[in-house]
């Protein structure tokens, strides 16, 4: 019982670094979607808008909202990790990626943007909880369509690491360039020191934070590359022995 | 007389496609940018009456925006309307010397209450 109440306070008060994620993190990462769906709701109320306006905006508030659900679902999930079980079965990560791109498509559409996956020649089998597997892929595309400037398209790619042992799945997004110096100066300290993974500025991170339990859980780990024109976030996972069998 | 120019800073995009939708209803020419790299290179194209600001923007938030924007005499007397989820944090007396006319809460506003607040600033 005290456990129990500890863990609430962690997740009442403590920051995300804390091991759970914060309410005071949740919120601000629910804040956005609400504020968008509140005021297109209000100018809807207040009427006068065109009719191809009107549904516009409606298809707006219902992607918004699924994302806002998305986000609540993967909280829920993340907090529950502990007293759930999760089978680890061999996934075929193209057929997942390519549910993927169908599931998020109407979102990318919505903002003129693609998401594509870059294909493979060759099958590959990973170890993951295909549900949990989802969920990071979802949230990190979710993420690049975010940052994704102008109509560029974002890309998943699927490759082979440590002789085949390792599968690691990736979202590539192209964003907002960073200069050259402050992307000098980022590439030494990546090259000189561990470093983190760390969301965008303006994101509290939770995200990031719901995807890397998700990927301890199935024995694998999140990481970011970083680029002068966006950031590629990838997940590592074992890979299947069943491979052989394909 | 021309329509006034406001510079919606914004990255959320459609939350910015919204306030344009607000602001031109009304007669305002609105132009969206996602970061404050972009405002400072849309300020020198669309010379914006008022500069409409989100806080936590990609890449430099709003406070290194309003320290460029301070540091020319052309851009310092720009008004500007922070637009913000962090309206309660921060303080209109701190943020004065920064050109920051009006703080608006985006969790309590009303599309109204940008018409208003950039009805008082432009004045």
């Amino acid at each position: 019982m005290s456990a129990a109440r500890g863990k609430h306070e962690r997740l009442l008060n403590g920051p995300l670094t804390d091991g759970l994620p914060s309410i005071v993190a949740a919120a601000h990462e629910l804040k956005s979607p609400l504020v968008l769906v509140r005021q297109l709701s209000l100018m809807l109320e207040d009427g006068n808008v065109p009719i191809n306006e009107q549904k516009r905006m409606l298809r707006q508030i219902s992607l918004t909202s699924e994302r806002a659900l998305r986000l609540t679902s993967d909280l829920t999930r993340s907090v529950r990790l502990a007293d759930a079980l999760f089978t680890l079965e061999p996934v075929n990560p193209q057929q997942l990626c390519e549910d993927i791109i169908r599931e998020l498509e109407p979102l990318f559409s919505a903002h003129n943007r693609d998401v594509k996956l870059v294909p493979r020649k060759h099958p590959l089998l990973l170890v993951a909880n295909r549900d949990l597997l989802r969920r990071i892929i979802v949230n990190f595309s979710d993420n690049a369509l975010h940052y994704a400037e102008g109509n560029a398209t974002v890309e998943i790619r699927i490759g082979l690491l440590d002789k085949g042992n390792i599968i690691r799945l990736s979202v590539r997004d192209y964003g907002p360039a960073l200069s050259v110096d402050v992307f000098k100066s980022l590439r030494n300290k990546l090259a000189h020191a561990p470093t983190s993974i760390h969301a965008r500025p303006q994101s509290s991170g939770l995200g990031l934070y719901i995807a890397g339990q998700f990927a301890n859980v199935m024995n694998g780990k999140i990481g970011v590359t970083r680029h002068n024109d966006g950031a590629t976030f990838y997940v590592d996972l074992q890979a299947s022995r069943q491979l052989s069998l394909l | 007389m021309n329509a006034p120019s406001i510079l919606i800073v914004e990255d959320d995009e459609w939350l910015a496609e919204q306030h344009s939708r607000v602001l031109t209803k009304v007669g305002y020419k609105a132009t969206i940018v996602p970061h404050a790299l972009a405002a400072i290179q849309a300020i020198d194209i669309v010379h914006p009456d008022a500069i409409i600001l989100d806080v936590l923007l990609t890449g430099s938030t709003a406070f290194a925006l309003l320290h460029e924007l301070q540091s020319y005499g052309d851009t310092g007397d720009i008004p500007i309307i922070l637009c913000t989820n962090l309206a309660s944090e921060l303080s209109i007396d701190d943020l004065k010397l920064y050109g920051v006319r009006q703080i608006l809460d985006k969790t309590t506003m009303t599309p109204s209450d940008l018409i208003l607040a950039l009805k008082s600033v432009l004045l």
